[in-house]
């Protein structure tokens, strides 16, 4: 297993510049000088470096954007002090970062927990304000120490167990911790789920993960930790007062990770490190920080929106630290591909040297369509009822999309769906998947409604789809696009997964195998280890098609699967929906490829303007001339055109 | 019933500074999907520029009306070249990047704004009128109705402007569908600039008009900016009337809160009210739909 993911191909100078920054983090007071004063510094900042960790976990993985993190942190200090100050013989740091922690996710949970009604921007915004009214709030309030705060040294009572050089160690300590528990947390199912949620909510939900639930998770694990570091920060320096955590806090981790690269591991911890330590250390230019800082987090926004980290990995590959994406599964998260990933990949999409461009051939297709396992359905497969559509309509604004739509997918067998652009054939798909409402009509599977069920719940009924502009994780690999969608039947906690039981392990290792099969099924053995953004557009759609397979649903729905496909693919993507259909699938398949849909359907539907315009075989269909005038303004039969 | 009526002059005022801001994001968000954050330290810009032509250089109203609005305006079109442009170019460009750049451009203003005033005091900004009207038995400052009143009627310009105009309907055009705007022959950046320069001037006559209200105060922007946009979504993303209406219930609302509870946690008011919001109807009140794609 090791040596096909090119495990091996690491070179060890990769872990070089890692292993001299924890060595240098731990000398820090050896190396440039120490002091009481000067130690209780790098700890406040080391503190702050864990807020950039959970914020980086919920914004660069999870796409939520909780910028104001740094009033959950308050918060949590402040719980941290109140203890200190009324127990101050019983706590110690553990007590206090436990109540810090309590506190941060019970903050952190009100401040997200109405953006998350909303989202995207509605998030940063009010959690910024929340920074902004926190410290605001303190100031005037005597309880908590108002403008001056409670100084725990000075608590009768108090007395820290752990201090001097040994609080040091241990707060760097717990930074590598902090940072290690967020490479454990990405590489578990709960990472992949954030990063599918960050891709796209649609994406999300598609392979069954509950937006909103993922949000939540994002949301609760970051302000943990950032109430945790209040704890940490009140333990080292005794002391918090609303200057402690301000706005301007907030966005200097923001820049911090901007700079260092979100979404990567230790950008974040780079990034911050140096922005804080700069405004930390070097105070004779302290007026202009802002206009600094501010310069170039806009030109990181605007020029290099990956960071500092994906130019350092760019580099690293060429001096030859690292392999290149394409070598192999293990650089999965590598450096060029993810540069290019920003802009769609459209720009960079260069294949790489081995994998890259159309894998297919018509020999390897052959022996492909050959080797198909069965994909028998596992979710919902209990009962075998049809999938039916029944007096379906949906209107957008004065637009009829679909109008009282009668329509049945039976299993193992395949419905195709045609009709010109507009005709409510991706409408319609929407409805299904439950992306929309219905304004009328109802959709079943037997007699279980599910156009009532959120989108998740959909799929997690056993309903996969494809997208018309495929949609995956461009930053990730092949195979790391088809994991989430196995994850969803290969059942453990994501806490097992996260911390490496045994079960988590090994349905971390199946979810891995299950989709390498089915990527290799479909032919698609050179790319497993190629980041997304870096793949063909008909590969994409292969890719996409292996994560709805490997879903093993019992309905299948295909938005255009053969648009740009070339014809080796398409003939394999042919055989691959013949397939299912043997092994019992139900499939609904939207193309324009009419010979295509004919060659495999059972039963064909044109819609017309979001109405019915024809249902019958294909037989049928050739024979018929209503569908080809709509269509082509021809009055002959299709077969003749076509 | 004095001092009620005071707090509500007085919320009246200052919701009218919310409302404005509100005003101007909308115009900036209607034609390009963008949230521009640095909106509130654009109206402190002005504000502060107020000051120096009236309080340091001793302008006249009007010079210094007119120097506002260049200014305002030229910052403005400067935002929009740096540091939103680049993402309507690339409209790929992860997610929420244009935030980041905004919330950038955001804190030089501000900084930039705080090291030009140095360690002054805060001072007074005289405003166009110095006198006071008598409303049910108490004194309304000139400067109070000159704001609320131009918050109305910039209200009622926009919503002319964009019921009205061709150009009006353009720049929605462009917001719902970038695709077909420009099919039909609409530059969609000409339009993203001509909305920079159309909230650049509705932050230059906020500015003026509310600077005897929020004094020199050059930090607060960000501030202001986050007020606004809770302004914006109490009222309703994409209302014009809900900036209004959101300004007022917020400027209302501390007011009152500073009356009846405490005025020491004014800042509380906002945060209550915005999470009322989202806990109520997510949507504000006038909006209509949800703003979930960024």
């Amino acid at each position: 297993m090791v040596a096909r993911l090119g495990l091996n191909n690491r070179s060890s100078a990769r872990w070089a510049v890692p292993v001299a920054l924890i060595i240098v983090l731990y000398l820090l007071p050896q190396l440039f000088g120490g002091g009481q004063f000067r130690v209780g510094e790098y700890e406040e900042v080391l503190s702050f470096l864990i807020i950039a960790v959970a914020l980086n976990i919920a914004m660069g993985y999870g796409g939520q954007y909780i910028l104001g993190i740094t009033a959950v942190f308050a918060v949590g200090a402040y719980a941290a002090v109140l203890a200190a100050k009324y127990h101050p013989q019983d706590v110690g740091l553990v007590a206090m970062c436990v109540v810090a922690a309590i506190a941060g996710a019970v903050s952190g949970l009100i401040i997200g927990l109405p953006a998350l009604r909303v989202g995207g921007f509605y998030l940063a915004l009010v959690s910024l304000f929340a920074a902004m009214a926190i410290p605001a709030v303190a100031t005037q309030w005597n309880f908590v120490g108002a403008d001056t705060g409670i100084p725990l040294y000075a608590v009768l009572g108090f007395a820290p167990k752990i201090n001097g050089e040994s609080l040091y160690v241990i707060v760097v300590t717990l930074v590598l911790l902090a940072t290690l528990f967020s490479w454990a947390l990405v590489h578990s199912r709960i990472g992949h789920r954030f990063v599918a949620l960050e891709t796209s909510e649609q994406l999300a939900s598609s392979i069954g993960i509950s937006a909103y639930r993922t949000k939540l998770v994002a949301i609760l694990i970051s302000s943990t930790m950032a109430g945790a570091a209040g704890g940490l920060y009140v333990y080292s320096q005794q002391f918090f007062a609303p200057g402690s955590s301000s706005v301007n806090l907030a966005i200097l981790l923001l820049a911090g990770l901007v700079i260092g690269g979100t979404g990567t591991i230790i950008g974040p911890l780079i990034g911050a490190a140096l922005i804080l330590g700069i405004n930390q250390f070097f105070t004779s230019f302290q007026n202009y920080n802002g206009i600094v800082f501010g310069v170039i987090l806009l030109l990181f926004a605007v020029f290099l929106p990956d960071g500092l980290m994906a130019r350092i990995e760019v580099l690293s590959e060429r001096l030859g630290i690292r392999p290149a994406p394409g070598d192999g599964p293990a650089a999965a998260r590598t450096g060029a591909a993810r540069a290019g990933a920003a802009p769609a990949g459209a720009t960079q999409a260069a294949p790489a040297p081995d994998g890259g461009g159309r894998s297919l051939d018509s020999r390897s297709v052959e022996a492909a369509i050959a080797a198909l396992p069965p994909w028998p359905p596992i979710i919902g497969a209990a009962d075998d009822s049809p999938l039916i559509i029944e007096g379906a309509g949906r209107r957008f604004g004065g637009v009829t999309a679909l109008a009282d739509l009668d329509l049945t997918v039976e299993r193992g067998t395949v419905h195709g769906l045609i009709g010109s652009n507009g005709s409510g054939k991706t409408t319609l798909l929407n409805l299904i998947s439950g992306f929309y409402s219905l304004d009328a009509g109802q959709i079943r599977i037997g007699a279980n409604r599910i156009d009532t069920a959120p989108a998740h719940a959909v799929a997690r009924a056993g309903i996969a789809r494809t997208f018309q502009a495929p949609k995956l994780m461009l930053r990730e690999t092949a195979v790391e696009n088809v994991i989430p969608a196995v994850e969803l039947r290969v059942r453990c906690l994501g806490a097992e997964s996260l911390l490496r039981l045994p079960r988590g392990i090994a349905a971390n290792r199946r979810a891995r195998e299950e989709s390498l099969e089915v990527l290799e099924s479909l032919g698609l053995h050179k790319i497993l280890g190629q980041t997304a953004s870096t793949l063909p557009h008909g590969t994409r759609r292969m890719v996409e098609l292996a994560r709805a397979i490997a879903l093993r649903p019992s309905f299948l729905l295909l938005d255009e699967p053969a648009a740009g496909l070339s014809h080796a693919e398409l003939e394999l993507l042919t055989a691959v929906i013949r397939h299912l259909a043997e092994c019992g699938v139900g499939i609904l398949l939207i193309e324009h490829n009419v010979p295509m849909v004919l060659s495999v359907a059972s039963q064909v539907t044109a819609l017309h303007q979001g109405n019915l315009l024809f249902r019958g075989t294909p037989d049928e269909l050739r024979a018929d001339t209503s569908v080809a005038s709509a269509f082509l303004g021809i009055d002959e039969p299709l077969e003749a055109s076509s | 019933m004095t001092l009620f009526l005071t707090a509500l002059f007085a919320g009246l005022a200052v919701g009218s500074v919310y409302g404005l801001i509100a005003l101007s994001y909308t115009v900036v968000f209607s034609s390009t999907s963008i949230f521009n954050i640095a909106q509130g330290d654009l109206m402190m810009a002005g504000v502060l520029m107020s000051y120096f032509c009236l309080d340091r250089w001793h302008l006249p109203q009007i010079v210094t009306l007119l120097a506002v609005i260049v200014f305002v305006v030229a910052l403005s079109l400067l935002e929009e070249r740096v540091a939103v442009r680049p993402f309507l170019k690339r409209p790929g460009l992860g997610g929420l990047g244009w935030f980041i750049a905004t919330l950038a451009f955001s804190l030089i203003i501000e900084t930039a704004a705080a090291d030009i005033y140095g360690q002054n005091p805060v001072a007074a900004i005289p405003g166009p009128f110095s006198g006071t009207v008598s409303i049910a038995g108490v004194r309304v400052a000139d400067n109070f109705i000159l704001a609320f009143a131009a918050m109305i009627v910039v209200m009622i310009a926009l919503e002319l402007f964009y019921k009205r105009s061709w150009l009006g309907t353009a720049m929605r055009g462009v917001a719902e569908d970038r695709e077909v705007a420009s099919l039909r022959g609409i530059d969609a950046l000409r339009i993203s600039r001509l909305a920079f320069i159309i909230a650049g001037l509705v932050t230059a006559l906020a500015a003026f008009v509310v600077a005897p209200i929020v004094s020199a105060n050059v930090s607060v922007g960000l501030t202001y900016g986050l007020k606004g946009f809770i302004a914006l979504a109490a009222g309703g993303f994409g209302s014009l009337r809900g900036c209004v209406l959101g300004g007022l219930l917020l400027g209302i609302g501390e007011q009152m809160f500073d009356l009846y509870v405490n005025s020491n946690y004014e800042i509380l008011a906002g945060l209550i009210l915005i999470l009322l919001i989202l806990a109520v109807k997510p949507t504000g009140i006038f909006g209509t739909r949800a703003v979930r794609e960024v």
